[in-house]
């Protein structure tokens, strides 16, 4: 009796691996698990490597920048490879050299952070403080542009996240 | 972009690179032979700096404080309205008259990154701190935005976050609940180190006249110590014993 029970058990377990793993194949190749779509981060821009490879940065990222942040305020290393400034200048840069306003903002799920921290359900209060894009090199510690022209208004913050809220 | 990525990358490792050399030098060249000086790669044997400020009030006009506001408020993307006791202040004007007299005088304030800074004596998480080149700092990362350091400062150099805010710009990071101040255009002193301009200064001076003189106090041969040393300095409530890093000429 037992044994005929192994046996259908067996039989079972077969068929539900059978049944499932080329859905899975196939989902995953299509970049997404029934209605939710797995983020495509957006690549580098104008940059071949990212300072890590893709699958240490995807782990790892966040105690780089915790360790850099550290570095950063309390001894001034500012330079050094692991920058949150290095990241969205790379990843998030503003496309117009003149404004910012081109840049995606951190609450659209287009932005190169909050894709992938929205399907992983991670909360960040990074951008709170920090620049959630990077701006032109000009616009970087010197005074080239009067606020109003450098900076996004309110107004087109709510714009702008009214409609990634919208979508 | 991409020779920027590289630079970032081979930096550290150009460092280490060069104090193997050196080291390697020393070891297998004779006494007295030395290639190089195993100190001249080493950048701690450096006397470490303290920076500060110079500011010659005989020649700042209002006009030049106001830029000298301005100048602070676009490079670090703060606003304060006029008359608000609750907006950020990184630096402000300061009048000063003559009584019986039509005399009038005005000085940029700031924060006056002191020695002994009583807002890092009274800050409970350590998040108000000392840099070892003397400039100080708020780690927004660890403030809890209980503004002990604000009630402590002589100087009412500090101000708080009551909103949350947008747009910050990448080399200041800002955001509600912290207690924040004058930075001493930190980012600017990290990227140039002794040829570094406050962007206060950057706004008043012009070639062959510097009304704020940014340098290394520690340094006998800096042009700011040579003037310190030529025509003194006033260092604000000298009384208190807290040793500003900045320091006023013609009060």
């Amino acid at each position: 009796m037992s044994t005929v029970i192994f046996t259908l058990r067996l039989l079972l377990l077969t068929a539900l691996l059978g049944w499932f793993t080329p859905a899975l194949a196939t989902d995953v190749e299509s970049s997404s698990l029934g209605d939710v779509v797995i983020p495509q981060p957006p690549k580098p821009v104008d940059a071949v490597t990212c300072v890590e490879p893709v699958e240490v940065m995807r782990r790892e990222h966040m105690k780089f920048l915790m360790h850099q942040r550290d570095a950063t305020v309390l001894d001034g290393e500012r330079d050094s490879k692991y920058s949150l400034v290095g990241c969205m200048d790379c990843h998030n840069p503003s496309k117009s050299s003149e404004t910012a306003e081109t840049a995606v903002r951190y609450p659209d799920p287009e932005h190169f952070c909050a894709g992938c921290h929205l399907y992983t359900s991670v909360r960040i209060d990074c951008f709170e403080c920090h620049a959630d894009r990077g701006l032109a090199k000009s616009q970087q510690g010197r005074l080239l542009l009067p606020p109003e022209q450098g900076l996004l208004s309110m107004q087109t913050f709510h714009d702008l996240k009214g409609r990634s809220d919208g979508d | 972009m991409a020779t920027e990525l590289d630079d970032i990358e081979l930096r550290p490792a150009r460092r280490r690179f060069l104090l193997g050399a050196s080291a390697l030098a020393a070891a297998t060249i004779a006494p007295g032979l030395l290639l190089y000086q195993v100190g001249q790669a080493s950048e701690s044997d450096a006397k470490t700096p303290r920076w500060g400020l110079l500011i010659d009030t005989n020649a700042l006009s209002e006009a030049d404080v106001d830029a000298c506001v301005e100048a602070c408020q676009r490079e670090h993307g703060w606003h304060s309205e006029a008359g608000s006791k609750t907006d950020a202040q990184w630096i402000r004007k300061v009048g000063l008259s003559e009584p019986g007299s039509d005399q009038q005088r005005f000085l940029p304030m700031m924060c006056q990154h002191c020695a002994e800074p009583p807002c890092v004596a009274v800050c409970p998480t350590g998040a108000s701190f000392k840099r070892a080149d003397g400039i100080v700092l708020v780690n927004k990362h660890t403030c809890i935005g209980c503004r002990y350091c604000m009630m402590a400062c002589p100087y009412k150099a500090r101000s708080f976050i009551h909103e949350a805010l947008h747009d910050q710009l990448p080399v200041a990071p800002r955001g509600k609940g912290t207690v924040e101040s004058c930075t001493l255009c930190v980012h600017r002193v990290d990227r140039d180190g002794a040829n570094a301009v406050p962007a206060c200064a950057e706004a008043v001076n012009r070639a062959g006249r510097k009304p704020i003189l940014f340098g290394d106090l520690n340094d006998p041969d800096s042009e700011i110590s040579q003037r310190l040393q030529r025509l003194g300095g006033t260092r604000l409530r000298a009384d208190l014993g807290v040793d500003p890093g900045v320091r006023y000429q013609g009060l």
